[in-house]
């Protein structure tokens, strides 16, 4: 880190490695990789970047620079790397877990001009589209053959694929179709001295490490990815969707439980509870669930038209027999979207229930749905705080959702608490810690209720093997050790 | 060196944990002296496995982890020190049928998986080469599947968690048995096709899925497989979710029971395997064959367990090869493929009499997969020389594509001359470092994956 005469030098905390102040050298090296236009240094614009979607925590970047392709994106990580600056890629800025947050400080490297479709390839049943993409961009760009691009995160009007894969987000239909790395085949990766190197690929059926499933998930901490293969799978011929009222969460969860075990494998299975349908229906996102109802289940099933009917009959004998008040079957792809529009819309409704919202992710085993949840409403009611839930029911990911006030600092504290304790709970019933959102910032310290402290340290290590110098994303998922790496 | 690699290890395990000295020969991992291990370890513990493997790092034995020993010769080395078997490890740790999900140690072999979950109309579907007495450890191991992936995918997509005891010994639980986790980077999926190379996975968490109500497999025959190539990919690409579109050439499969069913066994074949509800495999079955009515040779139909009895067959297809290769490009490329394989027919048919007597190909079309195998490859001095530099070339060839060429099976000749695997590339340095981080006396299965 050597600053010429009269530069400021890039000021590092002894404990935490924050760069506070980054060198205009620094700077003029970045507007030469890829023009001043697409720098941005100015106090006020760089506010835009100091949270994702989850802002319990904010933290301007000390600048973002905005590449248009893999060749620009080398160079800024080259120089980064060179004056061992942070960075921090970002996609659309949706994620829940503060992964994109430059929580050590550093430059932010936003994709959103890396928007370009590479390739649609029907005949292979790929894409090759650039990090920058929509998730629903993707899909529509593959629509005119007849398919799509199958996760399908709840943000994915707004999300990049680029996200998808730092994220290993899931979705609704995930329950049937798998989350992002089974879609993802290839990657052209920038490392974070600036490499880069392309990983597996769908013609190669590498017999190498899976470093594309490695990568997958692995939340901006092991480079960048540029350019990213994708599979795609036909569009569902057809689908049927049901929309089943409880009286209780734990019937709800009960129909659950046994539509899985006879054997059926819905394409969604999506939960509301009570706090949700009166968030949802007060809100402008009204979806007409009964106030009353103790919980909503959605479930969907799709491929060919043939035999759907009869599955969709006997999902609804298993919501009766679990106790069903009733259950209305979507007759028009208009009804169907109205049966989602509770689910889809909840997190959006939730806003009106109080300032703040802590989202939670965790993931039980199926078989224990019924039982965790009680537990969870149990601690709710000890700490006296206010917990809905939405989740992915068909995959045991919850997501119980704390409503509070930060500027009170009693319910804050007593937010931290449970949330820790609900943690616990799922952790102890065969679960984990984080489903779909990642780790991040926000769950890192709850990685050791997960993983010894020699399985962290195999992280730390698999993590320096793409990243030595520990400059790529620091102060995510992994928790650093007493006093520093 | 042999016999201290032995009365070591008889120090540090269970005597049961030991194979026999009399049962080593079945172990063997290449011709010669060298291709006979000094010890066979089974332990049934991983911390007796852990205790073997922190003393073989730090005497640099060369280890090489196996399931039931079904296959020691594939991908090398075959000059090893100790056989690491996980066939005492066989027992069903979990498994909860309302959770569509189970544990158990990686010697468990596909048939014993299927006894538990049978019962309660569950499977894993999956096919590796090797059939239901293969262990589930060496197929994730291994990261390989059979035609079922054309709807169910590979082993890295089944897989939850796994447990991996390191080369120098350290036990590491990654991953669980929820079905959707993103909790730390996903080992789990580094594990799965790792070949070994990292560690000895002892124990594996694996989604299951409901068995399909109803079972049809319908093949279609008429004309050379350049006929129907064009066919196959056209069923390939349908928007029916078919289980397993497979070209055969030739057909033939031993104790198949094709024949009887008016099958014509020497030449080609596409098998299409149609699984779900009732409903389901009868509309597939009519539009399959509406789509087919022009253009058919002949066409046979196997139903419920005598489809089920012909898949098992056909798990069996690389058994009994001198030479397994699989060769790889995009799905759009097969035809590419199959007229490279015309090269190594023109070395069995200058091999063998009749010419070209014995080769058998075998196509994933859904995912540019072709296998050949070469039942007899030639004996002596000198006779695998023009083996050698074709394969050479033909995976320089593949390569060029941005495909592969890898050898599931061979001499070890052959092996040593070719490699199994072709070049690591642009991703060797990160694996090194991988494999560094996870072995780092760099004791398993050395050279696997040009490591």
């Amino acid at each position: 880190m050597v600053s010429s005469a009269g530069e400021p030098q890039i000021l590092l905390h002894p404990r935490s490695r924050v760069v506070n102040i980054l060198p205009s050298a620094v700077l003029q090296e970045l507007i030469l990789a890829v023009g001043s236009e697409w720098v941005i240094s100015d106090p006020d614009r760089l506010l835009v970047y100091e949270a994702d979607a989850q802002t319990a925590q904010k933290l301007a970047p000390q600048a973002v620079v905005l590449p248009s392709d893999t060749e620009e994106v080398s160079r800024v990580a080259r120089v980064l790397h060179r004056h061992g600056v942070p960075i921090v890629p970002r996609g659309a800025g949706t994620g829940l877990s503060g992964g994109a947050l430059a929580i050590e400080g550093g430059v932010v490297v936003g994709t959103s001009r890396m928007n370009r479709i590479l390739e649609v390839d029907p005949e292979n049943r790929r894409a090759v589209v650039q990090c920058g993409v929509l998730n629903t961009d993707l899909s529509a760009a593959a629509a005119p053959f007849g398919l799509h691009y199958a996760p399908d995160p709840s943000s994915q009007t707004a999300c990049t694929i680029g996200g998808n894969v730092a994220e290993n987000s899931g979705g609704p239909h995930c329950l049937k179709y798998g989350v992002t790395s089974r879609y993802i085949t290839g990657l052209r990766v920038v490392l974070p001295d600036g490499e880069t190197v392309w990983l597996g690929g769908q013609a190669r059926e590498a017999p190498s490490f899976d470093l594309v499933g490695l990568f997958v998930g692995s939340e901006g901490c092991f480079g960048l990815a540029t350019e990213v293969e994708v599979a795609l799978v036909p569009v569902p011929e057809a689908t049927r969707t049901l929309l089943a009222i409880f009286e209780t969460l734990g019937d709800a969860t009960r129909a659950v439980t046994s539509i899985i075990s006879v054997g059926l494998l819905p394409a969604a299975l999506e939960i509301v509870d009570q706090n949700t349908i009166k968030a949802v229906e007060a809100s402008i996102f009204a979806a007409g669930y009964p106030t009353d109802a103790g919980a909503a289940l959605v479930v969907e099933f799709d491929g060919i038209d043939a035999g759907l009917e009869l599955e969709a009959e006997e999902a609804a004998r298993c919501c009766e027999v679990a106790g069903a008040r009733g259950v209305r079957r979507a007759e028009s792809e208009e009804e169907r979207l109205a049966l989602w529009k509770g689910r889809k819309k909840a997190f959006g409704a939730m806003g009106r229930l109080a300032p703040d919202l802590l989202v939670q992710d965790a993931t039980v085993p199926r078989s224990r749905l019924t039982e965790v949840l009680a537990r969870i409403s149990e601690v709710a009611e000890r700490y006296d705080i206010q917990v809905a839930n939405v989740f992915h029911a068909g995959d045991g990911n919850l997501h119980p959702n704390i409503v509070f006030d930060r500027r009170d600092p009693d319910e804050t504290r007593r937010v931290e608490d449970a949330s820790k304790e609900i943690m616990r709970i799922c952790v102890d019933a065969g679960g984990t810690i984080t489903g779909e959102h990642g780790v991040g910032a926000d769950k890192r310290k709850y990685m050791p209720l997960v993983f010894s402290p020699q399985e962290l340290e195999v992280l730390r290590g698999v993590r320096g093997v793409f990243d030595p110098e520990g400059l790529c994303n620091p102060g995510k998922v992994v928790p650093e050790l007493e006093g520093g790496r | 060196m042999r016999h201290q690699i032995r009365s070591l290890l008889g120090t540090m395990v269970a005597p049961e944990a030991l194979v026999p000295d009399g049962e080593l020969e079945c172990w063997r991992t290449g011709q010669g002296q060298q291709g006979l291990p000094a010890a066979v370890l089974a332990p049934s513990t991983e911390e007796e496995l852990a205790r073997v493997l922190a003393r073989a790092s730090e005497e640099g034995w060369r280890v090489l982890p196996a399931g039931l020993g079904r296959w020691l010769e594939g991908g090398g080395p075959s000059d090893v020190s100790v056989v690491v078997s996980t066939r005492r490890m066989q027992e069903v740790h979990e498994y909860e049928p309302a959770n569509l999900t189970f544990t158990a140690g990686a010697g468990l072999s596909f048939s014993g998986l299927r006894k538990t979950t049978e019962p309660h109309g569950q499977w894993l579907p999956l096919d590796p080469p090797g059939g239901l007495v293969g262990s589930l450890g060496a197929a994730v191991a291994l990261g390989i599947g059979g035609p079922l992936r054309h709807l169910y995918g590979t082993p890295r997509d089944h897989v939850l968690g796994l447990t991996l005891v390191a080369g120098d010994g350290r036990i590491l639980r990654w991953g669980g048995r929820v079905v959707k986790n993103v909790a730390g980077f996903d080992v789990t999926r580094l594990s799965v096709g790792s070949w070994g190379s990292l560690g000895v996975v002892t124990s594996i968490s694996a989604r299951l899925f409901p068995i399909p109500e109803a079972e049809v497999t319908l093949i279609i025959q008429g004309g050379k497989v350049s006929v129907l190539l064009p066919l196959a990919r056209a069923m390939a690409l349908s928007s029916l979710p078919l289980a397993a579109v497979e070209l055969l050439d030739p057909l033939e499969l031993k104790g198949s029971g094709l024949a009887e069913v008016g099958a014509e066994p020497a030449g080609p074949g596409l098998v299409l395997r149609l699984l779900g509800s009732h409903a389901q495999v009868e509309e597939m079955e009519a539009r399959v064959r509406s789509d087919l009515s022009h253009e058919v040779g002949s066409l046979q139909r196997l139903e419920g367990e005598t489809s089920r009895a012909f898949h098992e067959t056909l798990n069996g297809w690389e058994e009994g090869a001198d030479l397994v290769a699989r060769l790889c490009l995009l799905p759009s490329e097969l035809g590419t493929l199959l007229d490279e394989a015309e090269e190594v027919r023109d070395l069995v048919s200058k091999a063998s009499s009749p010419p070209g007597a014995g080769m058998r190909l075998s196509a994933h079309v859904g995912a540019g997969v072709l296998r050949v195998a070469v039942p007899k490859l030639p004996e002596g001095d000198g006779g695998l020389d023009p083996w050698v530099s074709s394969l050479r070339s033909l995976r320089a060839r593949l390569e060029e594509r941005g495909g592969s060429l890898t050898l599931s099976s061979g001499p070890s000749a052959l092996l040593r001359e070719v490699g199994a695997w072709g070049a690591a590339g642009e991703e060797k340095a990160l694996m090194a470092g991988l494999k560094a981080e996870f072995d780092p006396q760099g004791i398993l299965a050395p050279g696997r994956l040009g490591l």
